[in-house]
């Protein structure tokens, strides 16, 4: 499960590594402290230094990732026009025209604030330095959600800057008792990661399971949030995702608001939240954007389309294969004449057209989308209608795994929809060797698969397991606001309800 | 071995999941065929035969939930090694985890003969028996929590089968229950101790009870589940009798699946098909409850690893269920294990009741301090 925990020696000797490295900064004059930051930088060309105030002064940055501007007139113009012989720490802190500013004397911080673009302005023989917060950031203009796109609600997407998609978290709640939290990713890459909660509503044993997986994670590099949650996971050995990963911050925030965790990563524009049931991946803020009646709908459609996606083909294999008995004469006779010319037993056949639908998928997601449209014409028409002639497949049969495919992609999450479109190959191969007893089986083995797993130790079928009647009214049917009073129980947050509901329900009179 | 056991309190569940646990362990390969067994005895009074054993088990749950409540937080073990001390205590307890890993195998072995007669009359024995071990393996290894789990989904994903009886009422000739009390009383309590195999599996309760979280709701949430079952063998045998006729019903193996084939919609017919495959799920908690305890008891008993256990039981119930070859041999053993069932299921908890009450008794007289039975003791084990 955790199998960097298995290599305890190899973290074990870096941490002595780190404490060797920790050098209080302590009396140098200017020259020194350039030589030892060049020597920790191992000479590295970007490390810029500027002596100032004639040598009494040294500022230190790396040139690629600061604003040039902001050095220039925020920080080296005030301390040109210092007077030269009352300099201090305090004087400097005071003159520099930068928000972002803390002493340290804690060498090993000086390191780390530098490789994120802060910059060192050091004064000589003192034993701590300044820190100035000089970064550029680069990054993209906002955009509207890709994989998770809703007709309603905001049409606003993270991006892969962290401090915006902090600022996004922030626009969506206004509260002074949501906690970020900073923390250290990855030897090597050294990512910044954010943790969120809401003070007084997050359940803080959610909180430290959180944290603590994220702080015990021994890793050497993590670029993306679809790369840390794999890392954090309670199991790794299942295609079921356990953390949501989304890339809407009303998402989030909604989540937060109802008692969850989020963890952000710098530099990717997806945000986890935590813990997550099995049953959660199948909603969408949508849901709560449209009326309740709209929003039951959907989600009803939603699983029973899963339950098609998963089980129609393999249906198809077991009874055409053992069982032709189940289906009425009527409909036996068309079928036979579809399948009449076809030379292949239907689990080949079945296994044929699903890996071609994979193929038209993969094919379609890679390519360029002026070119995609081709892919269309392509898996549509050419495949579907010559496959049929040419005596590949039956039409039935097409039908079916089409229906199957369009099933599996109204997961909303592209997650969930991969996993339920892989779990369908080894049903359909057991319903051809096993008819309704390998089919039987697979139900079987996936209840039981599912009840073992967890989200951050919590029940993952919940609210199947532990049975929770009241829970529905927000799992597979969404009430309308008023019945939703309270929090969901599986987040167990600390303050359960959303509003007061009593008053809320009030009953007036008639003509009152 | 401690009396009492006290589960970390991650280990507990809700004590409303019972009605799932008795109902989904009493459903099970029972259920398709017990109409036969008992219009055999009480003709078309059959009806009555279910409604006086339901009653008996109500009785026996009774008992066993006031044996269990003059211990705080004990299993069968634990009465057992209380009562008759250590060394007869551990042999009672062997016959008891024997007992459990038969009635593994019989459920198993019940299915394998359901699937080879309705779906495939070639698959060989031990290929499905591989397919039942290993799930039955996977399930127990998640521990208690995961056992319950399966009898909770098991209930939910087979529930609606109840709504295929509509069908077979359709035909119904409601005359056939006619005339009511006609059999004798006696053939009408044979027909009802017949029914001990369908009904066997709420003893469960000895075992789990440790594990349930309000121990003071165990009563209530016993009886709603074996109250569930119960009126579900009901409908089903009434249903049964009307739709067959008696001397057909005599001959009809699996009654409920006869009933089941005669379904017909648009797209889909012949339900029994379905209802078999789906069937696994409902034997599922038939097995692995059982299951489970036995390898609890293996801790308990000889204090083996249950991991260990589990396997080893496993290829023991692999082995057993390849012996049995012939149909004749498994009803055989299937009439010898039903008859030995009753008198350690239905007969059994009123001695031990009586037994706790004079051992309690004496022990209060001769001085010990009760108490240090009854008051639990701080000492956990998990």
């Amino acid at each position: 499960m955790f199998f960097w925990k298995r290599k305890k020696s190899q973290g074990d000797n870096l941490k002595e590594d780190k404490k060797k490295n920790e050098l209080p900064i302590h009396r140098q004059t200017t020259v020194e402290m350039i030589e030892m930051l060049k020597k920790h930088f191992q000479h590295s060309n970007d490390l810029m230094y500027r002596h100032l105030k004639d040598h009494q002064i040294v500022l230190v940055y790396i040139q690629e990732i600061t604003d040039a501007d902001k050095i220039n007139q925020n920080v080296i113009s005030p301390i040109q026009n210092l007077d030269s012989k009352h300099l201090s720490n305090e004087v400097l802190m005071e003159s520099i025209n930068v928000g972002g500013i803390k002493s340290t004397n804690d060498f090993e911080e000086v390191i780390q604030s530098i490789t994120t673009g802060w910059a060192l302005v050091y004064l000589s023989k003192k034993n701590s330095g300044i820190l100035v917060e000089v970064g550029k950031l680069r990054e993209r203009a906002l955009s509207r959600p890709e994989n998770e796109t809703n007709v309603y609600g905001p049409q606003i997407a993270f991006s892969e800057a962290l401090s915006t998609n902090k600022a996004l978290i922030r626009e969506n709640l206004h509260n002074p008792k949501l906690c970020i939290e900073d923390l250290l990713v990855g030897k090597v890459s050294r990512t910044k990661v954010a943790l969120f909660y809401i003070e007084g509503i997050s359940n803080e044993e959610n909180v430290n399971t959180m944290r603590q997986r994220i702080q015990d994670l021994e890793f050497d590099s993590v670029f993306d949030a679809a790369n840390l949650v794999q890392l954090i996971e309670d199991n790794s050995m299942t295609i079921f995702p356990q953390l949501m990963l989304t890339e809407r911050p009303d998402r989030l925030g909604h989540e937060l608001s109802q008692g969850k965790v989020g963890v952000v990563i710098d530099g990717s524009s997806y945000a986890i939240m935590g813990p997550t049931t099995f049953l959660s991946f199948f909603q969408t803020t949508e849901d709560y954007y449209v009326r309740w009646t709209m929003g039951t709908f959907i989600r009803l459609v939603r699983f029973l389309a899963t339950i098609m996606s998963i089980f129609f083909t393999p249906l198809y294999v077991l009874a055409v294969t053992f069982h032709y008995e189940i289906i009425p004469s009527d409909l036996l006779v068309q079928l036979g004449q579809t399948r009449s010319k076809v030379p292949f037993p239907p689990i080949l056949e079945a296994l044929f057209l699903e890996f071609t639908i994979e193929l038209l998928r993969e094919a379609g997601a890679r390519l360029p989308t002026k070119v995609g449209q081709t892919m269309g014409i392509v898996g549509g028409i050419v495949i579907g209608q010559a496959a049929v002639q040419a005596g590949f497949t039956s039409n039935i049969l097409i039908i079916i795994v089409a229906i199957s495919a369009l099933g599996s992609f109204t997961a909303p999450n592209y997650m969930m929809g991969n996993a339920i479109r892989i779990i369908r190959f080894p049903i359909i191969i057991l319903a051809g060797l096993y008819g309704g007893f390998g089919v039987g089986f697979s139900i079987v083995f996936l209840s039981v698969h599912l009840l073992r797993l967890s989200s951050l130790g919590r029940p993952y079928f919940y609210p199947l397991f532990p049975f929770r009647i009241k829970e529905f009214k927000d799992t597979f049917i969404r009430m309308p606001f008023p019945k939703l009073a309270k929090r969901p129980d599986y987040n167990d947050t600390k303050d359960e309800g959303r509003f007061n509901q009593h008053r809320a329900n009030k009953k007036k009179d008639i003509d009152e | 071995m401690d009396i009492n056991i006290r589960p970390k309190p991650y280990l507990l569940f809700n004590a409303f999941h019972l009605i799932f646990i008795i109902f989904s362990i009493q459903v099970g390969v029972g259920l398709p065929g017990f109409q036969r067994i008992i219009v055999m005895e009480s003709g078309h009074d059959a009806w009555i035969s279910v409604i006086v054993a339901g009653i008996a088990a109500h009785l026996v749950v009774m008992v066993m939930i006031a044996t269990l409540n003059r211990y705080g937080s004990a299993d069968l073990y634990g009465i057992h090694q209380d009562i008759f001390g250590k060394w007869l205590g551990s042999i009672i307890n062997t016959v008891f985890i024997a007992y459990l890993v038969l009635s593994t195998t019989v459920v198993f072995r019940a299915y394998i003969e359901i699937v080879q007669v309705w779906l495939f009359p070639e698959l060989p024995v031990w290929s499905m028996a591989i397919f039942g071990g290993l799930l039955a393996i996977y399930a127990v290894l998640g521990g208690i929590r995961v056992v319950v789990g399966v009898s909770v989904l098991s209930v939910l994903f087979t529930l609606w089968m109840i709504f295929l009886l509509y069908f077979p009422i359709q035909y119904a000739e409601w005359k056939s229950l006619l005339p009511i009390f006609d059999t004798s009383t006696l053939d009408i309590l044979k027909g009802a101790y017949k029914m001990s195999f369908t009904l066997a599996g709420f003893e469960i309760l000895y075992y789990i009870y440790p594990y349930v979280k309000e121990k003071e709701k165990t009563s209530l949430f016993t009886h709603l589940g074996l109250l569930a079952t119960n009126l579900l063998n009901l409908i089903i045998m009434v249903v049964s009798l009307v739709y067959f006729s008696e001397g057909q019903l005599l001959k009809t193996i699996w009654a409920t699946l006869s009933m089941f084939k005669i379904i017909q919609l648009p797209f889909m017919e012949r339900f029994e098909i379905i209802a078999i495959s789906l069937w696994m799920l409902v034997i599922l908690p038939n097995a692995i409850l059982p299951l489970w305890a036995a390898t609890r008891g293996m801790k308990r008993v000889f204090g083996f690893k249950q991991k260990y256990s589990l396997h080893g039981i496993v290829i023991i119930i692999f082995i057993a269920q390849m012996l049995l070859k012939t149909r004749d041999q498994v009803n055989m053993f299937f009439d010898w294990f039903s008859n030995k069932g009753f008198y350690l299921v239905f007969i059994y908890p009123f001695i031990l009741y009586v037994l706790v009450l004079v051992v309690q008794k004496m022990r209060q007289k001769r001085g010990l301090a009760s108490n240090e039975t009854k008051a639990p003791s701080n000492k956990s084990s998990n």
